[in-house]
């Protein structure tokens, strides 16, 4: 992790709009490797939409996204993603080690039918979160904490250098929450870097190296205590700084 | 073997319409329930009905092309052709529509695909003695008049669709679950979706025949919904909703047979019928499963009310006997409330008796905490003494996280109920290295300051300051804690809800 390593994620003014409005607008910033990154912002500030520009689904109007230095139509796969619980439809007909598995699709040509490698991988990351005995289980049986954790298997089993994930604190408990705190420290112990969106400023600056503060422009970039300063917070978050210090009082409460 | 062969021979003579209607049917049934499934889970229902309607004007405006230029009647794939553009054209001006006017996607669908419906049949009428085909049929379906270019073209379109559903099955189900994490394994999303709206226009194409345009829709969702009733996996459900297509199909079939009615209404009926014998006993959430779960339900109210005795009965087992007498429920509810309890291993179960887990402790003491706040908050109402505990015992089960919070808070963070007994303190919070609030701990907690929020900033503390929580006072009530140097500080409410610190051990 010395200066010299290209950044695993570098932004250069992004901007992505839906319609007439412009969702994000000239982010640029660049992501070391081996960080656990917090996005922080206020509700409808962009951060699930620099995520998904980060991941490719959305296309810039301007500006681009290099994972590793390279362009992202060469970098599909490197980057995992572990989606908000809002953004799944849990109804859907898949199983726990189904989930597990997609997390290999990268890896397996469309003509060929997963191997024994394959399902070994999905299944020993279903073990590390714990979950292996679940395996059968339809996705939508599961409690929200372990949904959350079956998600990680799937970014775990993908292998990839880089995770995403959108809000995975949102609506699990604080058990659940020290679990995936605990698997996303060791990953970063591995040599991962680890991209969190948040929305609970209070556990901010205990969370995570870097903070990214957005606001459809990016406000701040650089360690908690810096992006966490009383007058940025007033400024991102407006007449809402009420909020935020009920926020700092009572933790998880919804904004 | 040779009467058998000329029996076969002459009964497909003259009844080779009836064969060719039930091979039509099935391959359309079974492709149209592979095909809906992913309708269903994209939610695209919506869509399916209309390339339906708009496959109408494709046929005419198809069928007239081909007479007048190659003077060819009823050419079978120049309609296929034709509804296709129509279907796909109508697929482009809802979007256009919803995205270039204030008009919603559902409302855009709703322009178009009846305009080009009645574009459709504009044409129709204008130009009916040269169209030889009854447009009746586009309405009703008319599967004994399934010629053999139909049949041909049933075949290619089952052909087309059951090959992209099996070589592109992962990149589908990965799109429809989660599209996202398509992108950025480079599937091309977009193009997917593309893919999968010629398939359906297609499969729209072929089930228009069978049983219209009115009712195509039916063939296409209902069996795929039957199928996610009781399938865990999207493979399963594909299956599940081919055999269940082509049940419905021959079931509805035979019954028009029988009862000489359209073999179209016929066939939808049957599907709907089929879902609602399957939504009565599917094992997840099936009504026989959802009722028959309520009536094994036990109320919450016995099962906390059960805890609580425990709790307060202090021996390590208590009997069944004494709880049956106790909470005055039968033994029948006790024991299903047991089972309930030590499924969700709050007790553990045995022929005499019950005995609380650490899991069943805490969930006692947060009830107990409960009971006592709704206890003070009642005293503080002015409710009579006597009245007190009666009405505590009620709404202790409301106890939701928030409620008791908001109690909690409002009541000033209490230390005793009324009757002097101590309120436990909010276990779920008060564990090692947590972070809380001072107001929520009690004498004796030791932790080191985190945070200082707006109301505690003025206060002699540092972040990183080890502290120890010293006694409460009342008048107005006042927080104390101890530092390391022998000093005492003073917090009032607000500033000690302000005051972040993390617990040690």
């Amino acid at each position: 992790m010395n200066g010299t390593n290209v950044p695993a994620i570098e932004i250069e003014h992004l901007t992505v709009s839906y319609g007439q409005v412009a969702a994000l607008l000239d982010i640029s910033v660049a992501i070391g490797a081996g960080q656990l990154v917090g996005i922080i912002g206020p509700n409808g500030s962009g951060k699930s939409t620099l995520v998904k520009a980060i991941l490719g689904f959305l296309r810039p109007d301007l500006g681009r996204v290099r994972i590793f230095g390279q362009p992202l139509e060469r970098a599909a796969g490197r980057v995992a993603y572990v989606p908000q619980r809002g953004a799944v439809d849990w109804d859907f007909p898949v199983t726990v080690r189904e989930v597990a598995l997609m997390g290999r699709y990268g890896r397996i040509p469309w003509w060929r039918e997963p191997s024994a490698d394959d399902y070994r991988a999905a299944d020993e990351a279903l073990e590390t979160v714990r979950m292996a005995e679940y395996r059968d289980r339809r996705i939508g049986q599961l409690s929200g904490g372990q949904q959350q954790r079956v998600f990680m298997a799937r970014a775990m089993a993908q292998g990839a250098e880089i995770l995403l994930l959108d809000e995975p604190f949102a609506g699990v408990d604080a058990a659940t929450e020290r679990a995936i705190l605990e698997v996303l420290s060791r990953m970063r112990a591995a040599g991962r870097t680890l991209v969190v969106v948040h929305h609970d400023l209070a556990t901010a600056a205990e969370y995570f190296d870097n903070l990214l503060l957005i606001k459809q422009r990016l406000y701040a970039y650089g360690p908690p205590p810096a992006v966490l300063d009383q007058e940025l917070l007033a400024e991102v978050y407006e007449g809402r700084l009420r909020v935020f210090s009920r926020l700092l009082a009572g933790r998880g409460e919804e904004p | 073997m040779s009467d058998w062969w000329e029996a076969a021979a002459a009964w497909h003579a003259t009844h080779a319409h009836v064969a060719r209607a039930l091979l039509a049917g099935s391959l359309v049934s079974i492709v149209c329930g592979v095909m809906g499934c992913f309708i269903v889970l994209r939610r695209m229902a919506f869509l399916g009905d209309a390339l339906a309607h708009a496959m109408l004007a494709g046929v005419v405006i198809g069928y007239l092309l081909m007479k007048w230029l190659f003077g060819l009647e009823a050419h079978a794939p120049a309609m296929l052709v034709g509804a296709l553009i129509a279907g796909l054209a109508t697929v482009g001006l809802v979007g256009l529509v919803s995205r270039q006017s204030r008009v919603k996607e559902d409302a855009a669908i709703g322009i178009m695909y009846t305009g080009i419906f009645a574009l459709g049949g504009l044409i129709a009428s204008l130009f009916s003695h040269y169209i030889h085909i009854d447009l009746l049929h586009f309405v009703t379906g008319n599967l004994l008049a399934v010629e053999l270019a139909d049949l041909w073209m049933m075949a290619a379109v089952a052909a087309v669709v059951l090959a992209a559903v099996i070589l592109g099955f992962r990149s589908l189900q990965l799109t429809s679950f989660d599209p996202v994490m398509a992108a950025s394994l480079g599937v091309p999303v977009a193009a997917l979706d593309y893919v999968l709206t010629t398939c359906t226009s297609l499969v729209v194409v072929s089930g228009v025949h069978i049983v219209g345009v009115i009712l195509v829709v039916g063939l296409l969702i209902t069996p795929a919904a039957t199928a996610l009733l009781i399938c865990r996996r999207l493979s399963a459900m594909l299956w599940a909703a081919a055999l269940f297509g082509l049940t419905s199909f021959l079931f509805g079939y035979a019954v028009s047979e029988w009862l000489n009615v359209a073999p179209g209404s016929a066939i939808v009926v049957a599907g709907t019928l089929q879902f609602a014998a399957v939504w009565a006993v599917a094992p997840e959430h099936g009504l026989a499963a959802r009722w028959l779960a309520r009536r094994r339900a036990v109320p919450q109210t016995i099962r906390e009310d059960i805890l609580g005795c425990m709790h307060r009965d202090g021996r390590e087992w208590v009997p069944w006997k004494s709880l049956t007498e106790r909470l005055e429920c039968g033994a029948t509810m006790l024991r299903r409330a047991g089972e309930a309890l030590a499924a969700g291993h709050w007790v553990e179960c045995s022929r005499e008796g019950l005995r609380l887990t650490d899991l069943g402790r805490d969930e006692a003491l947060r009830l107990r905490r409960a009971h006592r706040l709704w206890e003070t908050y009642l005293e503080r109402l002015g409710t009579p003494v006597s009245d007190l505990h009666r009405r505590a015992d009620q709404l202790e089960h409301v106890n939701d996280e928030r409620a008791v919070d908001y109690l909690d808070d409002k009541l000033g963070h209490p230390l005793v109920d009324p009757h002097g007994a101590e309120i436990p303190v909010d276990g779920k919070r008060i564990v090692a290295g947590a972070l809380v609030r001072v107001s929520l701990l009690r004498e004796g907690h030791q932790a080191i300051v985190r945070q200082l929020g707006p109301a505690a900033a003025t206060l002699a503390l540092s972040v990183g300051q080890p502290i120890r929580v010293g006694p409460r006072r009342p008048d107005p009530i006042t927080w104390t804690i101890d530092l390391a140097d022998g000093s005492v500080v003073a917090l009032d409410h607000r500033q000690a809800d302000d005051l972040l610190v993390e617990l040690r051990d």
